[in-house]
């Protein structure tokens, strides 16, 4: 390397550096130092500065040897090898500048970057009101944005009313009306101000009567509550004056069976609707300004007969751990399942399951992997293709098996072209099969001859760090689970964005905080009409025990109204305390989810859906399964649901294939 | 780098500390880190001179349910820390910094895709690892540059498909790996993070990124203008001269020579036939294969071999459930001394010495 790369230290004529500063934030080796000037600096966004070194050796001359740069956060503050630096996020940036004589790492001195926010631009106000009523509570909502509308989340907006007895303003920015009358509001903020006069109107309700969907609810039932205003112009006025509704609000409390220290029993959203978590009876109130109304409201269990699973067979797996599994009627008319295996040999076990009481074992096949996670077949019950991981060439793929005879599975065919990294899962639909590729996209794969695949498209989220999880695809729609970039939609066929297996297009996508979107099912809610994508988690916060100990996952699952595919919005969500879901599946008006440690669970999601199910009482079963010579012993770790023919088929990590159904729960439990 | 870490002065240290009444058990001359692939475990083993047994055992990666498949390992040059490799992320991969002895995890780091063989410079202080990147479309791809006190990537080298076998000279100033599947030998400035120069080693330009030598490892001389490449589709092993940039000399191997170490004392390069599960062991004076042994399990893996040039640490992965292996060989006597059973697809080495 041209040693000119390593000259800045010559670029110092006269320097003259805080020796407190030094001290501070150099780690000078036995016999030397280095010297930067700047030593630290302040640098706007956009800006280049070019910083300068000097190796000194222990008596403090300068000494020779080779200086290089670098930044410790590349992506906010760039900086040469030369000592260039150039800011480009906010923040406070290290710069190493560090010596080298000879083949030795020498001394180094690191030099703080700081890199201030853009100073405030503006204050932005979204939908201020012009005029309110009396007695009503309005949020005024205000964001500090800099020159580039980047909102300055650093600083908080302050609110001052110019009349508080007309009316105030909370440190929240709520604008509590009070009197008729006028005031000036001030936001201020980064040393900015933005002023707005609203005008408080007389409220002209005098009476309100709060109605309510249905006299009597069960917990889980979504009630919807509205109210008719008195005098009946009242809604005119209000929009000739305020050019709005005068608001309602409505509150609730709650007043349960058990009184024996129980939570929060119930929610009530802003526009009335209301659901109950616990049995009892709920005042739900309606006011604006002066005028109240209360609707009282039993809410009964959800359940009058408790039901509850109970095993109808068992195909025990017990030397190594279970993955996916898929029940399927055979060409014979004979019920059978395909179940995969984890950190193993590369297996996937076929079963005889027609009479599920006692689940036969009929075959096995083998190929290169460690694990088989995912496996699929075809609807017509011909084709079986399982996703290898771990592959000894670390060429995985998926291989395909005519499964015509399920007791002898006939290997016809492997594919791997760019599939080398590992498929993790896949799905069969239509002729074409949809296999991961090593957590980036899904590839499509024409398997109308099924000896000799050939891909024809793939799909993937093109955005910083984006992986994939898991796709599965219902009427010509893949759904695929993207972690913390969420469900997206993908016209595969549908139509409905004109799409194709050969130019699949994107619908739209969802994405939640948590990161964890691991599996996704698609529901049309038939009492509702109403739109799902059922959304899972993944998540091990406390690790995974493969052998010895039991796991402890978490993780709960989503209801994405995706009703408006441009405007999904999760509107609930089920979660079981202290443990962690993985795949589901949605039949008619019930849920089957798999749920690790916390076995399988069944759920009523009949109706309309909010809040946590699993608070309003709205599980119907669970099952533990569990078996002292599993691979962790009695710890459940249920993996994959399938409801089939009036019975529920799971896979368990620990011990295998299960088969459950739902009976009257008369209370014995021997 | 072999890997070869001079933890003497960690090992005074303790001993120093230690009360007449709290004699340690004297710490073992070699200690062998194991990286199992499809297991997620990463194995601690040591070996006195003549017997090998498993010290620890334990778990690494985030995503539990899937296989992370840690890769590749190195030890720091003062002994006093670890680093793995975890190649398959969501979907990037990571490199783990975990405190020697305690085996604590201290700091991980973001990295590209598939990362996996790694080293520290000496010089510069800085990590190297190439990101493999396997997966899907063959594509040129990167070595990340980690400062790995603060566990942060400062830079990322462009270099060609699936590169592979990160090595630096023992100077620490030159960096080395190929790209497996455009068939090139890439040369690194360890300072300026520069490509400097690179090689293709294919005889034919490989077309669409599908090299017929398959270049999957590098590895300098420690005294000697020279590093050796080896091309596993080609079973032969490539000694170029750094100075002349050009190959030198070719030697035929067994079926898919997969990684390299030379020798300290520069006498011997160990090779891993991957494909013909043995291990090669050549005099590179004479330019001829002096030994060639069977590995205990197929699919052998990586090399490292001791500081002291008497033994070669060797791993082999096997395949489907069947564990892998961590093999001892004697270089005195060219014989396998010692074998521990690991785990799933055993790999990646790294080597710890008294």
């Amino acid at each position: 390397m041209p040693s000119t790369t390593y000259a800045a230290f010559t670029l110092l004529a006269a320097l003259t550096i805080g020796p407190a500063l030094i001290a501070q934030s150099s780690k000078p080796a036995a016999g030397g130092s280095v010297r930067v000037s700047p030593p630290q600096l302040t640098l706007p966004i956009g800006e280049t500065r070019q910083l300068a070194a000097e190796i000194l050796d222990a008596g403090g001359r300068p000494a020779d040897g080779r200086v290089m740069f670098f930044s410790r956060a590349r992506r906010s503050l760039r900086c040469s090898r030369q000592g260039e630096v150039t800011a480009v996020a906010p923040g406070k940036h290290e710069v190493v500048v560090r010596a080298m004589f000879g083949r030795e790492r020498g001394p180094e001195t690191t030099v703080l970057v700081t890199v201030p926010h853009p100073a405030p631009a503006a204050i932005q106000l979204t939908d201020p009101p012009a005029a309110v009523f009396t007695g009503t509570r309005t949020q005024i909502q205000a964001t500090i944005v800099d020159k580039d509308d980047v909102v300055r989340d650093d600083l908080q907006p302050v609110y001052t009313s110019s009349d508080e007895r007309v009316a105030s303003l909370d440190d929240f920015g709520f604008l509590h009306a009070r009197a008729p009358g006028e005031v000036d509001l001030e936001v201020r903020g980064g040393g900015l101000t933005e002023e707005l006069t609203v005008k408080v109107m007389a409220n002209p309700v005098k009476r309100l009567n709060i109605t309510c969907s249905q006299p009597r609810a069960r917990t889980g039932d979504v009630v919807t509550f509205g109210v008719s205003l008195e005098p009946a112009e009242a809604v005119r006025i209000a929009e000739d004056g305020a050019g709005a509704p005068v608001p309602v609000a409505f509150s609730m409390m709650a007043m349960p069976d058990d009184t024996l220290g129980n939570a929060a029993t119930g929610q009530i959203t802003p526009d009335g609707k209301f659901v109950a978590e616990k049995p009892g009876l709920y005042a739900i109130t309606a006011t604006s300004g002066a005028a109240t109304s209360t609707f009282m409201l039993r809410c009964d269990e959800r359940f009058e007969q408790k039901r509850k699973l109970v095993k109808v067979g068992h195909g025990p797996v017990l030397d190594v751990h279970t993955s996916d599994l898929w029940v399927w009627e055979g060409v014979d008319g004979r019920d059978y399942c395909v179940t995969g295996t984890w950190g193993a040999n590369g297996d996937a076990i076929f079963w005889d399951v027609t009479d599920p009481s006692r689940i036969e074992r009929i075959a096995t096949v083998t190929v290169d992997a460690r694990t088989v996670n995912d496996v699929k077949v075809s609807e017509d019950g011909r084709l079986c293709i399982i996703s290898r991981e771990g592959a000894s060439n670390r060429k995985n793929g998926i291989v395909a098996f005519d499964v015509t005879n399920p007791r002898k599975p006939e290997r016809i065919s492997e594919f791997n072209d760019e599939l080398t990294g590992g498929v993790h899962n896949l799905f069969i639909h239509e002729n074409y099969a949809y296999a991961l590729s090593a957590s980036r996209r899904f590839d499509i794969l024409d398997i109308k001859n099924p000896r000799a695949p050939t891909r024809v498209g793939s799909y993937q989220v093109f955005e910083p760090g984006a992986s994939i999880h898991d796709v599965w695809v219902v009427d010509g729609i893949a759904y695929s689970s993207n972690w913390r970039y969420g469900l997206h939609l993908v016209d595969v066929g549908n139509g409905v964005k004109g799409g194709s297996p050969s130019n699949p297009v994107k619908i739209g996508n969802y994405a939640y905080p948590n990161g964890w979107n691991h599996a996704a099912f698609p529901w049309r809610s038939k009492d509702t009409d109403k739109f799902y994508v059922i959304a899972g988690d993944e998540a091990f916060p406390y690790g995974l025990s493969t052998k010895d100990n039991p796991t402890y996952a978490r993780g709960w699952i989503h209801f994405v109204d995706f009703s408006d595919l441009d405007e999904p919005q999760e509107v609930a969500r089920y979660e079981v305390p202290e443990a962690g879901t993985h795949n589901l599946w949605v039949d008619g008006n019930t849920l089957y989810v798999a749920y690790y440690n916390g076995g399988l669970r069944v759920v009523d999601i009949s109706g309309d859906l909010m809040g946590d199910l699993y608070q309003q009482g709205r599980e119907i079963a669970w099952f533990l399964p569990t078996h002292p010579k599993g691979v962790v012993a009695n710890a459940p770790m249920v993996w994959g649901p399938q409801p089939y023919k009036g019975k529920i088929f799971f896979s368990d990590w620990n011990s295998g294939l299960w088969c459950v159904e739902l009976v009257a729960d008369r209370g014995r439990r021997r | 780098m072999r890997s070869l870490v001079s933890a003497f002065g960690l090992v005074a240290a303790a001993a120093a500390q230690a009360t007449p009444t709290e004699q340690q058990p004297p710490a073992p001359l070699y200690t062998a880190y194991v990286a199992c692939e499809s297991s997620d475990e990463v194995y601690i083993i040591d070996f006195d001179g003549k017997s090998a047994e498993i010290r620890a055992v334990f778990e690494v990666g985030y995503q539990a349910t899937e296989i992370e498949g840690p890769h590749g390992l190195t030890i720091g040059p003062r002994g006093q820390f670890w680093y793995c490799s975890i190649a398959h992320g969501k979907p990037f991969g990571l490199l783990y910094k975990y405190r020697v002895g305690s085996n604590e995890l201290v700091g991980e780091c973001e990295l590209g895709m598939f990362p996996a063989t790694m080293q520290i410079s000496p010089l510069t202080g800085l990590l190297y690892v190439v990101n493999f990147n396997l997966h899907g479309r063959m594509l040129p791809s990167t070595v990340s540059i980690v400062d790995p006190d603060a566990m942060v990537e400062v830079g990322r080298t462009v270099t060609g498909a699936m590169p592979h076998g990160s090595r630096l000279t023992r100077a620490g100033d030159l960096h080395y790996s190929c790209a497996m599947m455009s068939g090139e030998l890439y040369e690194i400035d360890a300072c300026s993070f520069d490509v400097t120069r690179s090689m293709q080693l294919d005889i034919n330009r490989p077309k669409n990124h599908s090299s017929e030598a398959k270049p999957t490892w590098i590895s300098p001389h420690p005294t000697q203008p020279r590093v050796y490449a080896a091309l596993n589709g080609k079973a032969q092993i490539v000694e170029v001269d750094t100075e002349r940039w050009l190959v030198k000399r070719r030697f035929a191997t067994a079926k898919g020579p997969y990684n390299l170490d030379v020798s300290a004392d520069g006498r011997s390069l160990v090779a891993t036939y991957k494909t013909a599960g043995e291990v090669g062991v050549w005099d590179l004076a004479a330019g001829e294969e002096r030994a060639r042994i069977k590995s205990s399990r197929a699919v052998t893996h990586g090399v490292v071999i001791s500081r002291d040039s008497r033994f070669a640490f060797v791993t082999s992965e096997s395949k489907n459930a069947d564990p892998g292996t961590l093999d001892v060989i004697d270089l005195r006597s060219d014989k396998l001394l010692a074998t521990v059973v690991v785990g799933l697809q055993a790999g990646g080495l790294a080597l710890l010495e008294r």
